[in-house]
């Protein structure tokens, strides 16, 4: 029996260390709050341009029939364009998740009795959203059939959906790409930042870089630059792993990647200045573990990396907005797959410059010189 | 920069408090240059704090210290660039060779590659590292480690070198060697060494003056010879009874051949004299006379151990409780309990 000698000293210690006991019962709660709401979720606001060329009988019923979808299960948000043109380049720079094209013979076509055609370009690198607006489109064209008898008969059965897709291919594993490099940033920022500085001082070693006259400056720009490296480094080799194992390329040439090694830098320096504003100054790589896993399921999960933004509840949906692996993931996305230029990214960009120096700045107040 | 100071390290009422509990009290001395000091004291004394005070690591609460003539508390940065500092934990990088950790650390206080090689190689020669330099310090033992880090508090030829414990959990040899390149660095160099220990014959052999310090304040200062002189009788008799020490203390009490008697346990006895070979047939005589046997008997020289005792008492210093961090738990270090 002596088994429960062990078994007694290991409860009192889980007992006596309440983070540890936190971390057991607490995390998976939140885990299964933020993990649950992440997937499987009914998509809705999709952002969508009706482009409505025809103005006739059933084009109209078929835009009543997509305002019905926007109204009711609030699947598609719905924006009337007259370019389509405009609209589609308005979807290449990430504003719509799809543009939907009633061309100017649509009814004319239908009540003749051929074939309606309706086109639609969808963000097909987001392949469940895209998935989505396909089935809402097919919906609302078979609710024009059950609703509508006329006289004429018209070939209500032949209203065909014409899907293009904006950019090529993206098969699902190459789709979690921008996610694993998002994934390999974070825990790069975390092992190589916070956990070092927060071992050394466990260990007792930054107590000899502190009577050395390195600045606060010195230390903290020491510890930012190789982390950044490290992580920038490690986010670049999970990259081209990625398209290699996936047999990918990278849609926009030297300038996309050289855009995808800057948003690579910018999101990994604030990820590493935030892991040293939350954890900076703790006393043991114990609380820095407890943490890490918190914050990567609270991060990751609600990016977008593998389920669209769109799926989620509304509070989920406003944390993603305001979460910078969401900015990160969106901008490799769009650079990776989209072949997007510069701008296009600029406001995933911007988030994630301003992300870095606000969290640069908490990371100056919470770091201290002195033990 | 001006020096408000002429000694080496000074400080003037130097207190530090920690909530409502006084680490370090109004403690004042005065470190000559090229002097070795001794702090020496009990766990919980305050000896680590006050260093931290000196190596800008802690602020003071009040008062004034200065080390190489710098106020400590007004011109940190200063001080830093002129001392050494050697901690007790082994803080050299493991996954560092013993060159690297040496060269880095020389470019942290700003020195030049070549003044690092040249200083750095004459160091790593000095403490016998010169053929190792280039292997992971994680295959060092502990005293290589101790031997590399004083190599590495060196580089940057510091005024004043402060050592925590340097020589704990080392072995005999390697202890040896420590206090061999301390005697070396004293006989080289115009440095000014401050030297926490525990170990008395440590602090005996290289120090030119010994602070006494518990409970926060500096109980004794002087030489080891003036400790020792302040301490009645030059000899140490330890002996142990079969049946009952208290009654053989209260008999040995007030004899004239003895300067003091002092229970140790329940069954031992420490008396001082100033003639301990003449003392030890009296004392067997007295203990016989009172029915009593002596067990074990031995006599020495007083020893620094026995003016720590007598100055510090013999009461152990257990640390007062903690508050434990609800948030981090039992076994992460912890603050001081707020009295």
């Amino acid at each position: 029996m002596r088994f429960l000698a062990i078994m007694r000293r290991d409860l009192r210690k889980l007992v006596r260390n309440p983070m540890t006991l936190i971390t057991t019962i607490l995390m998976p709660i939140v885990y299964l709050v933020i993990i649950g709401n992440s997937f499987q979720g009914q998509l809705k606001h999709l952002p969508v341009a009706l482009v409505a060329q025809d103005h006739g009988l059933y084009a109209r019923r078929m835009v009543e029939e997509m305002l019905a979808l926007q109204a009711g299960p609030k699947t598609l948000d719905l924006s009337f364009r007259d370019d389509p043109g405009a609209a589609i380049k308005d979807a290449r720079d990430g504003v719509y998740k799809g543009v939907i094209v009633i061309p100017p013979n649509f009814s004319h076509d239908v009540a003749e009795g051929r074939i309606g055609e309706i086109g639609m370009f969808t963000d097909n690198v987001d392949g469940v959203s895209a998935t989505a607006l396909e089935g809402a489109v097919t919906e609302a064209a078979g609710a024009i059939r059950i609703s509508f008898v006329t006289a004429r008969e018209p070939k209500l059965n032949e209203i065909a959906l014409r899907p293009s897709w904006l950019y090529p291919y993206v098969d699902y594993d190459r789709s979690l790409i921008p996610g694993v490099i998002v994934m390999a940033m974070f825990m790069g920022s975390l092992m190589c930042g916070v956990f070092n500085w927060v071992m050394d001082k466990f260990m007792g070693v930054t107590e000899c870089y502190l009577v050395t006259p390195l600045s606060r400056w010195d230390i903290a720009g020491g510890i930012l630059a190789s982390g950044v490296t490290i992580t920038s480094t490690g986010g670049m080799i999970v990259l081209f792993m990625g398209l290699l194992i996936t047999r990918g390329t990278i849609e926009g040439g030297p300038i996309a990647l050289l855009t995808l090694v800057g948003i690579i830098v910018v999101g990994s320096a604030g990820l590493l200045a935030m892991t040293f504003a939350v954890l900076g100054r703790a006393g043991h790589p114990r609380l820095v573990g407890a943490f890490s896993g918190f914050l990567n399921v609270i991060l990751f999960f609600p990016s977008g990396a593998i389920y669209p933004v769109e799926s989620f509840p509304p509070w989920l949906r406003t944390f993603a907005k305001y979460n910078p692996e969401t900015h990160a993931v969106s901008a490799i996305k769009q650079i990776l797959f989209k072949g997007a230029d510069f701008a296009a990214v600029g406001g995933d960009l911007m988030f994630l410059v301003g992300f870095m120096l606000l969290m640069l700045l908490l990371a100056s107040i919470s770091f201290k010189r002195t033990l | 920069m001006e020096r408000e100071s002429a000694a080496a390290i000074e400080t003037r009422g130097l207190t530090k408090r920690f909530g409502s509990f006084t680490a370090v009290d109004k403690v004042s001395f005065s470190v000559a240059p090229g002097e070795v000091f001794g702090l020496l004291g009990p766990n919980g004394a305050g000896k680590t704090t006050l260093v931290r005070m000196l190596t800008t690591l802690l602020p003071p609460s009040q008062g004034h210290a200065y080390v190489a003539g710098i106020d400590v508390g007004r011109h940190p940065h200063n001080v830093r660039k002129l001392i050494g500092v050697i901690p007790q934990a082994l803080t050299s990088d493991l996954d560092l060779t013993g060159w690297e950790n040496v060269d880095i650390y020389g470019e942290f206080f700003g020195l030049s590659r070549r003044e690092r090689r040249m200083r750095g190689q004459r160091l790593l020669e000095m403490v016998g590292l010169k053929e190792r330099q280039h292997d992971l310090v994680a295959t060092y033992s502990g005293g290589m480690r101790r031997r590399l880090e004083i190599a590495r508090g060196l580089i940057h030829s510091p005024d004043v070198l402060f050592l925590d414990e340097p020589t704990i959990g080392l072995d005999p040899q390697s202890r040896r060697a420590v206090w061999d390149l301390l005697e070396q660095l004293r006989k080289e160099s115009e440095i000014t060494i401050s030297l926490t220990t525990h170990y008395m014959d440590e602090a005996e052999s290289l120090c030119d003056r010994i602070a006494i310090v518990d409970g926060g304040k500096v109980i004794a200062l002087d030489t080891p010879v003036g400790l020792k002189s302040v301490v009645p009788g030059s000899d140490r008799i330890d002996l142990a009874v079969e049946h009952d020490a208290a009654k053989i203390a209260a008999v040995l009490e007030g004899q004239p051949y003895l300067r003091g008697v002092t229970r140790d346990g329940e069954s031992r006895l420490s008396l001082a004299t100033d003639d301990g070979s003449h003392a030890i047939p009296l004392v067997l005589g007295a203990v016989e006379a009172a029915g009593d046997r002596v067990t074990s008997i031995t006599v020495h020289k007083l020893s620094l151990e026995d003016v720590f005792i007598h100055f510090t008492g013999r009461t152990l210093r257990d640390e007062g409780a903690k508050k434990v961090s609800l948030l981090v738990g039992a076994g992460m270090p912890q603050q001081p309990m707020r009295r």
